[in-house]
């Protein structure tokens, strides 16, 4: 298969990576492991006149703790974050998601970065971003701002960010006592898939009193984008976790999503799985919510 | 237009021309002439192309040319020595891991990345470093065996 030709840079800085965007404005794209944006210039679903390499920019790669928040680099790969102990204590959930997506040989190459970038609604890693209210560094040569991750995603293969613009980092606050995580992903194999349904769900308790305070569920690939559901949330907020509540909120978190039917699964399907998966990350959010004290 | 890029493989270092739309293991099997590097989906599915840059194991289909410069890269031609073949080539010999050995080359070194982080890994984790590795022929079995062989 023949990539289609295309002009390259390699910038060592962010700064200049920006200036670079800003100069080829809408002729340009970011590439990061090029694990999604190669395999659709292959299959030239893409054809970019330019492409901006952002694998030799250092200040990209940083994952580091400071002050209660978790900051990961764009072009932390998925593989680091699989393997970081600092993700694994203060963001469960995400290292969960990052060691279900694709292959060893994929995760070596992936970034966080464009798993957000290429706005997948299966993708691996957004909805364990979304519960813990993740915010994306977001960078130009008109300075920084900063989006929530949930404000981010516009539909399949689009995003919330200007065509010069690339995000620099992903902060995470990392949870309080009492406060825990689960996500889950469905596929026909273990490896090397796409998922039928992904999920993850939060859940911050009051203390030792045991009422649910504050509550988050995301759903993948039910959707033109990965989902809250607010229904589920509502169920659950101010009330004891148990049981039949968690039924209650999977029943909710069903109603909220929108599964399309394809040759991986039937709607129905889909839609049964929402409420399995949400019961089953809720039940992990609590063990490790009450784990944290 | 053409890029000069310079890199290690195996150990020797080369200074090659590139234009930007080559990938790795274009480079590696038509400009090297190192074709033990096998070419399957060319889309990242299968694990054919896996060689060890800057010694972690990627699909080298999905990696440009151009991004390798600077870098190491290990293909399976780089495993032998003076001793001889690399325990896991030997390993996969002896269990009889090898029917056509399309799948061979990356095995080794998705296996090699795994023995070099963690020299006597549980077979679930043998089973996690190849999952991106398919073979068409042996069935996986003999594959992990041979790989548990190895780490003896
Ligand atoms: C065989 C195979 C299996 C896969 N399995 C999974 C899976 O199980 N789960 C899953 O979620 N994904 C999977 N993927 C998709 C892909 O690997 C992931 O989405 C990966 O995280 C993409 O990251 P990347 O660094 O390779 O992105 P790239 O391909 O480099 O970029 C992807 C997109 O994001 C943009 N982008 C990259 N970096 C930035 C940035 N810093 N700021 C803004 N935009 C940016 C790019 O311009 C591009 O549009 C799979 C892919 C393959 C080939
Ligand atoms: S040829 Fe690279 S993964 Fe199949
Ligand atoms: S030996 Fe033929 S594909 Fe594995």
């Amino acid at each position: 298969m023949i990539l289609p030709k295309f002009e390259f840079h390699e910038p060592t800085s962010i700064s200049d990576a920006c200036e670079l965007m800003a100069r080829h404005r809408g002729e340009a794209r970011l590439l990061a492991g090029g694990t999604d944006l190669l395999v659709n210039m292959k299959k030239k679903v893409l054809n970019p006149k330019r492409l901006v390499s952002l694998g030799r920019i250092p200040e990209l790669t940083q994952v580091e703790r400071s002050n209660g928040t978790l900051w990961i680099g764009a072009g932390a790969t998925v593989s680091a974050i699989a393997a970081s102990a600092m993700v694994a204590r203060d963001a469960s959930a995400l290292g969960l998601g990052a060691r279900a997506l694709g292959t060893p040989l994929i995760r070596n190459l992936a970034t966080i970065g464009g798993n957000i970038g290429s706005a997948r609604p299966a993708a691996d890693l957004p909805p364990a971003l979304i519960v813990y209210g993740a915010v994306l560094v977001l960078r130009s040569v008109a300075g920084e701002r900063r989006l929530p991750i949930g404000e981010f995603f516009k539909g399949p293969g689009l995003t919330a960010a200007h065509e010069d613009e690339l995000i620099a980092a992903v902060v995470i606050q990392v949870p309080a006592g009492y406060a825990g995580a689960g996500y889950l992903n469905l596929g026909v194999r273990k490896a090397q898939d796409c998922n039928i349904v992904n999920v993850a769900s939060y859940l911050e308790l009051d203390g030792r009193a045991e009422v649910i305070r504050a509550a988050r569920v995301a759903l993948g690939s039910v959707g033109p984008t990965p989902l809250r559901s607010p229904s589920a949330e509502a169920v659950l907020i101010g009330q004891k976790p148990t049981e039949a509540l968690f039924d209650l909120a999977a029943d909710a978190a069903q109603r909220d999503c929108m599964p399309i039917l394809d040759f991986r699964g039937s709607a129905e399907y889909r839609r049964d799985m929402v409420g399995v998966l949400a019961r089953r990350t809720l039940t992990m959010a609590l063990a490790e919510a009450r784990s944290r004290n | 237009m053409k890029q000069l890029i310079r890199l290690t493989v195996n150990d020797r270092e080369y200074e090659v021309g590139v234009d930007p739309n080559t990938t790795l293991v274009d480079l590696l099997r038509g400009h090297l002439g190192l074709t033990g590097t096998k070419k399957g989906c060319d889309l990242g599915d299968c694990g054919a192309c896996t060689v060890l840059l800057d010694g972690k194991a990627v699909n080298s289909c999905l990696v440009l040319a151009v991004q390798a410069g600077d870098r190491t890269v290990q293909t399976i031609e780089g495993l032998e020595t003076a001793q001889g073949l690399h325990p896991l080539q030997q390993a996969f010999i002896e269990k009889g891991a090898i029917q056509c050995g399309f799948c061979s080359s990356g095995m080794i070194l998705s296996a090699k990345e795994l023995l070099d982080r963690s020299p006597h890994p549980a077979e679930p984790e043998i089973r996690r470093a190849i999952s991106g590795n398919l073979c068409r022929c042996t069935g996986y079995q003999k594959i992990i065996e041979a790989i548990k062989d190895a780490a003896r």
